[in-house]
């Protein structure tokens, strides 16, 4: 997951070196810590490092690491020779490594063959049953495949072990999104929440979720996740903002004709649909009377 | 026996579905189809326009609610209305037209009742660079008397037609050039409102 501020320093280093200004090992440790996914950019920019043998022993130990993103970014863009090169070189250095096991069993999956990396994962699985990027990949090959059950089975058994991991109880909720169960996508945002209260993204996931559900209890709830969201940031999130006038609206329609016990206050409203205004006015002009029409409707 | 209804999709429309695709080759995109009944054919629907609109959690309805706003007071005030959904699978295997389209497509059949929903075909699309062939990537589904999305024809047939029959040359012009890189969706617009989910400068 990656901030605002850490996609544009991304891009601006990853336009840097497109233009031929250098910098291209800085890019590739920035895209490992970030962890995205820019396979193209990776194999391109990788293999011109490794291919030239004065820019390779510069890196040192880190050679190593290079070949691995790369052979993983090759796998990503379907170029198996690649990959098979660079795994053969990493092979050759560390014979006995599980992590070059692990790159043969991403190759067998790249390739299509589930059942023969099923079968090497599991036997690395059984020296090291604690192997979270192993355990991973089996959820990866079960959603590959189609069998969405599955994965979601393999994952919820791996949260019960690593239930730190965040990434894991995100990539559950979107699964649960897709199937539209989300009363169970709406549990993974909680536990997130509850791990990691102050990250905008999970508060704003859970408003969604909750708008999706419906009904004025969740509206309710979901308005309230959608104002934390533009607490966390400082009032600069467009869909937290947009959040706050759909609830309002949605919240009065289904609360019509009923007693008027718990009146909503228009302010919170006013407030987000004049922030809107302001930041449309300033960076989508053409856009504000698309936008003024759209907080019209909804205040019906 | 009524007519059949058939779907004309002007290139513009179309190449900018295919692009999103592209861009967003490692998760599900769709996209919302902007037109009218031909006026001298009512038996014609035109697909003048497209917007694409998410490549994330696809099947969340508040930034599809402002999208579906947005998008049809800005057509509404060019006489064109929303006629149809686009969508791409996330695999590639996947050729089917899941549950999260078929909601969503219900939901235009509502206002539209000859609403097209469009499944992006993957072989299709594979071979595109190869072949020279003039029919669309796309498989054609629309609502039956039973209230199901059915396939029209045996590949869409000839219901649902490119209006330049050029448009797939064009389409392997661009993805050559990665013309992909340019599109801009709703999803994009709503992290940074700066970005123009009307692609206004992509085909210049």
């Amino acid at each position: 997951m990656v901030s605002k501020t850490e996609e544009t320093q991304l891009n601006r280093l990853e336009n840097q070196v497109d233009n031929g200004g250098g910098g291209a090992w800085e890019y590739l440790c920035l895209v490992r810590k970030l962890k995205v996914r820019r396979s193209e950019k990776v194999l391109k920019y990788g293999l011109s490092i490794l291919n030239d043998p004065k820019k390779r022993s510069a890196l040192g130990p880190e050679e190593w690491t290079l070949y691995e993103q790369v052979a993983i970014a090759a796998m990503d863009c379907q170029c198996l020779d690649v990959t098979k090169d660079c795994i053969k070189v990493l092979q050759k250095k560390f014979p006995e490594s599980k992590r070059v096991g692990r790159l043969n069993g991403m190759l067998l999956e790249a390739k299509g063959s589930w059942a023969e990396a099923e079968k090497a994962y599991s036997s690395l699985l059984e020296d090291n049953s604690l192997d979270q990027v192993i355990h991973k990949r089996r959820v990866a090959m079960a959603k590959a495949q189609g069998n969405i059950s599955e994965a979601i089975e393999l994952l919820n058994k791996y949260l019960e072990i690593f239930m730190a991991d965040h990434d894991a109880w995100r990539e559950l909720a979107e699964i649960y999104v897709s199937l539209q169960m989300y009363k169970q996508a709406a549990f993974c945002y909680e536990e997130l929440i509850l791990s990691q209260p102050t990250v905008p993204l999970y508060h704003l996931a859970y408003a969604d979720v909750l708008y999706t559900l419906g009904g004025l209890e969740n509206l309710q709830i979901a308005k309230k996740y959608y104002a934390s969201t533009i607490d966390l940031t400082g009032g600069k999130n467009t869909r937290a903002l947009f959040g706050i006038c759909l609830c309002t609206s949605a919240i009065a329609q289904v609360s019509k004709g009923r007693n008027k016990e718990d009146k909503e206050s228009p302010e919170l409203q006013s407030l987000a649909a004049t922030a809107l205004e302001k930041d449309y006015k300033q960076r989508a002009a053409d856009k504000l009377s698309l936008l003024t029409s759209a907080l019209r409707s909804l205040k019906i | 026996m009524a007519a059949e209804l058939k779907y004309e999709i002007s290139q513009h429309a179309y190449i900018k579905l295919v692009l999103h695709a592209l861009k967003h080759n490692t998760t599900a995109v769709n996209g919302i189809l902007l037109g009218r009944v031909n006026p001298q054919n009512e038996n014609v629907v035109e697909i003048i326009d497209s917007v694409p609109l998410f490549h994330s959690n696809i099947a969340l309805l508040p930034p599809l609610e402002i999208a579906l706003i947005m998008v049809e007071e800005h057509y509404g005030s060019q006489g064109l209305g929303i006629v149809g959904y686009f969508h791409a699978n996330e695999r590639f295997d996947d050729a089917e037209l899941g549950i999260v389209a078929k909601n969503i497509g219900d939901h235009i059949f509502r206002y539209f009742p000859q609403a097209a929903l469009l499944l992006l075909d993957n072989k299709k699309l594979e071979a595109v660079p190869k072949g020279k062939g003039q029919s669309p990537l796309m498989q054609l589904y629309i609502r039956d008397t039973s209230k199901n999305w059915k396939l029209a024809g045996p590949d869409g047939g000839s219901r649902l037609v490119i209006k330049e029959p050029a448009a797939n040359v064009v389409l392997s012009d661009y993805i050559s050039s990665e013309k992909w890189q340019g599109i801009v969706d709703f999803d994009d617009h709503l992290d940074d409102i700066k970005k123009d989910w009307l692609n206004p400068e992509l085909f210049k």
